[in-house]
């Protein structure tokens, strides 16, 4: 896997983005480790009504990135016909079948369905469902591929379903995928700082959102939205307006409609003026924010992922020229609480160091992050002040509610807040410390006129986006 | 999204309920129907095996009509025994669809009809239920996206000039049937008429985003989900808001229009059928450039060089092209050939 260098043993990898590769290592022959997105797996639901088990199953889909495309469940009145022309319209690639216990007649009528509309070019089917049920399940599956499966409500089970369902992503080739990278290079960043931690990886055409803590423990959720060829599948998820709301300056919805479909049919385009850049920003937003409502709905835990103490920003949401652009996205779209120090990967090096990490022990996450703030969520009392000691002194700032202010720092810090007696002391940052008073969840007014000089004040305050001029 | 004469293949994927389909092997043209089918209404469950007393897989052994059969009611679909015989007949007029694993049957009424027509003349490489794939030979132009059936016609200029926009006026019953070339830009109320005037598609080098909403919903994006039955064919060529045609593309059309052609929108590629003599494909490939803040292509005419490094007003620095009208970084420049 590695060859030997000057600095001591490395790995070359190739990482995917858009529609390139990036080789990032000593080699110049050919890399030892490839990073793609992989193929995109169109998954079909077939669960009981068991809101446990709907959730698994959600949340199945979301650890190994599939992309759901119809979701069945027993409680609806849907007719064979209706049920296998979904199935059939949606040609999925495979299908996970959830039964409850004692519901196998139910969930037998799914499996008849999936039989009728897809049998003809077949699903890979994996079923978790207990013996008796899955001799019934197995008869109605017929000639199609069959797995059995633990029951995706055990770590264990959902882990074996995300294994089964990535082998499908990777087709024949041996590459590491992207969010198996992300998942690897948190859990080696927990570790290291012996903190929780977040990593928020928002790229051309993946989201992934993933908590790791000290001890090992993981949860991940991955999506097919991004930035750029997934651009207008967050305008469809979340909608128009949502990303229209972050956007500093009055801009109608025809207008970004077209910018977003142009984006996401020209992979790797350049965001060449503060629009297109504000553009990409507000679709990290709403990406980010869409997969932690999902994640949620899955039920995984999204306030432990909120309050994570190292948030680490990653892909193109690291690769913002400004570390005050990727630290707005983050607080925005995560809603964060309390401390949280804020970091953006150094150019590709945390996926690459999550890729050796997926095949080797050797993989070393130090320097492969550049921490950019420390963001401090408050809810401000009339006399609430924040006091910051850097090089340079002291400066005390007073806060008050609705406000967002960056109070930079020099070199290593220490910071206070009046009613609590927690002193935090933080490394060096390249911005500062980001006092964010603007009350949880964020609300932004609805008519133009009032949210856009909301907006620009936010973006204004931590100095995030260029003035308009120049080449473009 | 260049023009070539080449082997092209077509994959057309078949809804539920196929009847009839090409075979492997089965020479088609452009327009032919290659598939048809029944759309299903309500379902009802016979129990068959167990009526007969037979196992659920000696079924079919004792069916006097096969899966798939159109039945009347009152047709006898399965039968044992001669002197104390039983039999399960239909309980109403519809198609056997289904045979269930404990040997259940489900029969449906029809209450539609469809088809799937050829985009290519050649032959059938693969046919199944799912989807039937044809190989040809034809002049192709692929395009970024393409939304609503698939459509064959006679190609017709709707334009003067590469980067006019089809006018709504320009448009009337005598387009029935054509597949209309419709410039850099075709909107809405344009591709709303044609559609009302029986043209059987609009392709133009753009057309404005908000406009597919309108035309095909709110759920519509950049990479389209196949449609069936009443909705107007549209293809993008190049992009979507405003995109002048480069002449190396806009000429060959000119060329071509009085041709037979087809749109294949699970692929987005025009096809025309004439000979491979018949128009002289340009030896340049044309660049292609997406400017103002994304919102609109512009092909790139007379002299470019890629220049150094540039720090652009967004202060990302790339590498970029520099043109008349400034710098574009070389990521938002590619060759259409």
């Amino acid at each position: 896997l590695t060859i030997a260098t000057t600095t001591g043993p490395r790995a070359t990898v190739d990482v995917a983005h858009e529609a390139s590769s990036i080789r990032i290592g000593p080699r110049t022959d050919g890399a030892d480790l490839a990073v793609t997105y992989g193929e995109p797996l169109r998954l079909a639901l077939l669960v009981g009504r068991d809101p446990l088990n709907i959730a698994a199953a959600h949340a199945a889909a979301l650890g190994a990135n599939a992309e759901v495309v119809v979701s069945l469940g027993t409680a609806g009145r849907a007719s064979l016909i209706d049920r296998a022309t979904a199935l059939r319209d949606a040609r999925p690639h495979a299908a996970l079948v959830i039964a409850d216990k004692g519901d196998t007649s139910a969930i037998v009528e799914l499996v008849e369905a999936l039989r009728m509309g897809c049998a003809s070019r077949p699903p890979s089917v994996f079923v978790s469902a207990e013996d008796k049920a899955r001799v019934r399940i197995a008869a109605s599956v017929g000639t199609m591929r069959f797995e059995a499966l633990p029951s995706p409500t055990t770590a264990a089970g959902r882990e074996a379903i995300v294994t089964r369902l990535r082998a499908l992503r990777r087709g024949a080739g041996d590459v590491v995928l992207r969010d198996e990278a992300i998942e690897a290079s948190a859990r080696a960043l927990a570790t290291s700082s012996g903190r929780t931690t977040l990593v928020l990886d928002v790229s051309g055409a993946s989201t992934s959102l993933v908590y790791a803590t000290p001890t090992g423990a993981s949860i991940a959720a991955h999506s097919r939205l991004g930035v750029g060829p997934g651009a207008d599948r967050v305008v469809a998820h979340a909608g128009l307006d949502r990303v229209r709301r972050w956007i500093p300056r009055p801009i109608d919805a025809p207008a970004l409609l077209e910018r977003v479909f142009n984006r996401t049919r020209w992979p790797d385009a350049v965001a060449t003026s503060p629009l297109t850049l504000a553009l990409e920003m507000s679709l990290a937003r709403e990406a980010v924010a869409h997969l932690i409502r999902d994640a949620r709905r899955a039920g995984m835990d999204v306030n432990a992922m909120r309050s994570a103490a190292l948030v680490v920003a990653a892909g193109d949401l690291a690769r913002f020229p400004r570390p005050a652009q990727t630290a707005l996205v983050v607080i925005d779209a995560l809603g964060t609480e309390g401390r949280q120090l804020i970091a953006r990967e150094l150019a590709d090096a945390l996926v690459v160091q999550g890729a050796i990490a997926t095949r080797s022990v050797a993989a070393d996450v130090t320097g492969t992050i550049e921490n950019i703030a420390l963001a401090m969520t408050v809810a401000p009392k009339r006399s609430t002040t924040v006091t910051v000691t850097d090089a340079n002194g002291t400066m005390a700032e007073r806060v008050a509610r609705g406000a967002l202010f960056l109070m930079p720092t020099t070199g290593g810090a220490s910071v206070m807040v009046t009613g609590s007696v927690d002193r935090q002391d933080v490394g060096p940052l390249a911005l500062g410390v980001i006092v964010d008073a603007r009350g949880r969840p964020l609300e932004l007014p609805q008519r133009d006129a009032e949210r856009v000089p909301v907006i620009a004040r936010w973006y204004s305050a931590l100095a995030a986006l260029p003035v308009d001029g120049g080449a473009s | 999204v260049t023009w070539r004469y080449d082997e092209w293949r077509t994959v057309h994927e078949l809804p539920l309920g196929v009847i009839h389909r090409a075979e492997v092997g089965q020479r088609v043209r452009a327009g032919d129907v290659i598939a048809n089918g029944a759309t299903y209404g309500s379902n009802m469950r016979i129990a068959a095996a167990r009526r007969l007393g037979v196992a659920p897989h000696d079924l079919e052994r004792v069916m006097r009509v096969a899966i798939g059969a159109e039945v009347e009611k009152g047709a006898i679909i399965a039968r044992t025994g001669r002197r104390f015989a039983r039999a399960v007949s239909a309980p109403i007029d519809g198609r056997i669809v289904h045979l269930r694993a404990d040997g259940d049957l489900e029969i449906a009424t029809i209450v539609d009809r469809w088809t799937v027509r050829a985009t290519l003349d050649g032959m059938v490489i693969a046919s199944d239920d799912s989807e039937i794939t044809v190989d040809g030979f034809a002049w192709g132009l692929q395009g970024v996206a393409a939304y609503g059936p698939d459509a064959v016609g006679e190609l017709t200029l709707a334009v003067d000039v590469a980067s006019g926009e089809l006018q709504p006026s320009r448009v009337d019953v005598r387009h029935r049937d054509r597949i209309l070339i419709g410039g850099g830009r075709s909107a809405a109320e344009s591709i709303a008429r044609a559609h009302a005037c029986g043209a059987a598609a609009v392709a133009a080098g753009a057309v404005p985003a908000s406009g597919l909403r309108v035309l095909f919903g709110d759920d519509t994006g950049a990479h389209p989900r196949p449609v069936r039955g009443d909705a107007p064919t549209v293809l993008c060529l190049l992009g979507f808001g405003n995109a002048p045609l480069p002449a190396q593309l806009f000429e060959p059309l000119v060329e071509l229009a009085g041709t037979r052609a087809a749109i294949h929108t699970a692929s987005a590629r025009l096809f025309v059928f004439a000979p491979r003599d018949r128009v002289k494909p340009a030896a340049q490939a044309p660049s292609l450039a997406l400017v103002n803040d994304w919102s609109s292509l512009r092909p790139l005419e007379g002299a470019v060089t890629l220049g150094e490094e540039t720090l652009f007003a967004s202060e990302i620095a790339a590498r970029a092209v520099v043109t008349a009208q400034g710098p574009i970084p070389a990521a938002n420049v590619r060759s259409i050939g």
